[in-house]
């Protein structure tokens, strides 16, 4: 959700009716606000903010907003809402006479752009109709985001892999076959129980000797052990990636089959998930069961939409704090740019690293200046080429200094 | 010194007395954590001060300080409580040969001299006249079960020893949690803490640290060296020098008997400052290039009223 001043009026002008007398309501009907702005309070939070109103004098403000955001916000990103939304609810009248009986809505500091000179009744109807106006908005998005959409403009091309040469996969199955290994074979701090290792454990060591009737003769260690990494591939088969897709069908095959708990999908309009369709050892099978299934191939990106759907439907159960996600994609995409930057946020908190593979990075005078690129990049742990087995070699080496 | 006496003028005042420069919003928060007896959650860049802070109020409030220190593998044995299983085996060994009393060895070495005490029962179980600090440094390197463990310990302060009960804290301890954001930390930990984000100081405050913590130095040379810092950070290197840096590269430069910075003297304390190869490299060229340059610097910077 974008948050404005217009937005942030109409959230506060919402929630105008449940102020009340008193501190309590007041700071309810804030929260209430603020959960409607995108950040989330709990009832606990809101209690100790009003628990420590009486502890400092409410008479400085600056305190007061740093006593409410230290109560109410628990992450950086929110500060920016919060101060908006602080600004348009304690108003200084509010602020100095708690309980107050309406809301206006024009004079607002932060309401600039909205109409002037109307009444009070006239500036809440105008909000509350602007409001009704975005919802709908967002249900029709929600519409469209449920059902696949099959548009005159998408191409639907059946893609035919079987021109593929054998030497040219295995150079590129040997190079994949070495990242692969990179990212898979993490340590970890966490050990586990065995003969060999460097610290003794005594808790195993107690139970072995039970059965010497208590004599310590076989002493247990630990030792570390490898962590899976999880991979998430996220491919990007549109038109504009046609030249590589066969090389990246390979690298998708590649990785999935090296490594355990790698999922696979691929986007252009829409996304679909490929995992169990490349899970066999049989390139050639697989490559046709691909090109055979897979509708939308080579047609326009929506890459804001792919990764909404992907982080809607697939990301809750898949991604979790110990998965690398790999996009790869040239990040020329069609869709809403905001969107895009959105869900590669929240892809961000889920995932343990993001990388984005980028095959025009290549070119000596590429630079990521198309929108959507540019909207993803902040959110990026790595952005790397790959156009060929030797940038493929070259990731593997970065990725091993990555996870050393 | 009561820490529930306290307003916020004063903790900004006992912090400073420690030359901890704190602005007014981390002041508050540090006082409503101390009254309220609520965990504080302090996230922010590296080197920007959120392990000091815990270490100067234990200071100043006269209290134990307690770290425990996070890392992926840290367990309930390291953080909690072990019993002491060497001691245990010895004591049934010498028992056995002594032909002691088997049902008062069995509770003998499930008593507190065979417990040892990791940091979280330790905090717990203080006895002193004041309560401990109790800093869990760097929660965002544990493991995520290992945050949902410390959900219980925070929310009741008591902890559960099987063999010997539940111990519950006499008095709670100040918690301060910090993060540098290498993963986020889970709402429901979150929501059990108040919350603040330290950011990079601006130029007055920067300067005012340098001047509380090393009152020998020139004025002029500290106005370079916030000016320079202020500079940098807003560039485009890989690691963005903190606070701490900061300071190292002040006492370096006052070490060196340094009255005045020049572009000589920038590049080779520089290793202070930057702690990759390629951020001195780019620094050196940025140099090289008259991207920084030093008067420019300071004829923009703010003018302090000293």
């Amino acid at each position: 959700m974008d948050v404005t001043p217009e937005t942030v009026a109409t959230a506060v002008s919402h929630v105008a009716s449940a102020r009340g007398k008193g501190t309590l309501p007041n700071l309810m009907a804030f929260a209430r606000a603020l959960k409607q702005l995108g950040i989330k309070v709990s009832l606990s939070q809101v209690l100790d903010a009003s628990r420590s109103v009486e502890l400092v004098d409410i008479g400085e403000r600056p305190d007061f907003r740093a006593l409410l955001r230290a109560n109410l916000v628990s992450q950086k990103e929110d500060f920016p809402v919060f101060d908006m939304a602080f600004d348009c609810f304690w108003r200084e009248q509010t602020y100095e006479r708690m309980p107050m009986e309406t809301m206006e809505i024009q004079g607002t500091p932060t309401e600039s752009d909205a109409p002037e000179g109307g009444d009070e009744e006239g500036g809440l109807e105008e909000a509350a109709s602007e409001a009704m106006a975005n919802e709908n908005l967002q249900l029709d998005n929600l519409d469209e985001f449920s059902v696949p959409t099959y548009s005159a403009q998408e191409l639907m091309n059946r893609k035919d892999f079987s021109e593929m040469g054998v030497e040219e996969s295995r150079a590129i199955a040997r190079a994949i076959m070495l990242i692969a290994t990179k990212i898979a074979t993490q340590i970890s701090r966490r050990k586990k129980v065995g003969r060999k290792g460097n610290t003794v454990d005594p808790r195993w060591t107690m139970r072995r000797s039970m059965k010497y009737g208590g004599e310590v003769i076989e002493l247990v260690h630990r030792k570390k052990r490898i962590k899976k990494t999880k991979v998430v591939l996220l491919c990007d088969v549109s038109g504009s990636m046609d030249c590589y897709s066969r090389f990246l069908i390979q690298f998708m095959y590649g990785l999935q089959n090296e490594l355990w708990g790698v999922e696979t999908f691929v986007f252009s309009t829409s996304l679909s998930r490929i995992t169990h369709l490349i899970r066999t050892k049989d390139i050639v099978n697989a490559l046709e069961k691909i090109s055979g299934s897979i509708l939308g191939w080579s047609g326009g990106t929506n890459i804001g939409r792919s990764l909404h759907t992907f982080n809607r439907n697939f990301a809750p159960s898949i991604v979790t704090h110990r998965t690398v996600v790999v996009i790869i994609s040239d990040g020329w995409d069609r869709g809403d740019v905001s969107l895009l930057e959105r869900e590669m946020q929240d892809l961000k908190r889920r995932a343990k690293k993001i990388i984005w593979l980028n095959p025009l990075l290549a070119s000596e005078n590429y630079e990521p200046l198309c929108k959507g690129m540019q909207a993803a990049l902040p959110y990026l742990d790595l952005f790397l080429s790959v156009h060929n087995v030797n940038s493929l070699v070259s990731l593997g080496r970065t990725l091993q200094k990555m996870v050393a | 010194m009561d820490p529930k006496q306290l307003t916020i003028e004063q903790v900004q005042e006992i912090l400073l007395k420690e030359k901890y420069v704190c602005d007014r919003s981390l002041a508050t928060v540090v006082y409503l954590s101390l009254v309220m007896g609520k965990p504080l959650l302090l996230e922010g860049e590296a080197g920007v001060g959120k392990t000091e802070i815990a270490k100067v109020l234990a200071k100043v409030l006269n209290a134990k300080l307690i770290r425990l220190q996070c890392y992926e593998g840290l367990d309930a044995n390291t953080a909690l409580y072990e019993w002491n299983y060497p001691k245990q085996m010895l004591r049934i060994k010498l028992e056995e040969v002594e032909h002691g009393d088997k049902a008062k060895v069995e509770t003998e070495i499930f008593s507190q001299e065979y417990l040892i005490k990791r940091p979280l029962l330790e905090a717990i179980q203080t006895d002193g006249a004041n309560p401990p600090v109790l800093l869990i440094d760097e929660i965002d390197r544990a493991d995520m079960e290992f945050e949902a463990f410390l959900l219980e310990v925070l929310s009741d302060f008591q902890i559960t020893i099987p063999e010997l009960g539940t111990v519950s804290a006499q008095h709670r301890p100040y918690v301060f949690l910090t993060s540098n954001r290498t993963r986020e930390i889970h709402d429901a930990l979150k929501r059990r803490c108040l919350y603040h984000w330290i950011e990079y100081p601006t130029f007055e405050k920067e300067y005012e640290i340098i001047t509380t913590k090393f009152p020998e130095v020139e004025t002029k040379m500290a106005q370079q060296i916030c000016a320079f810092m202020q500079k940098v950070r807003e560039m485009n290197f890989y690691k963005r020098p903190g606070v701490a840096e900061t300071l190292d590269w002040a006492s370096a430069l006052i070490a060196l008997n340094r009255k005045n910075l020049d572009d000589k003297s920038v590049v080779e304390t520089m290793g202070c400052v930057f702690k990759y190869r390629e951020d001195l490299h780019h620094l050196r060229e940025q140099v090289e290039s008259r991207q920084i340059n030093l008067d420019a610097l300071l004829r923009a910077s703010p003018e302090l009223v000293s």
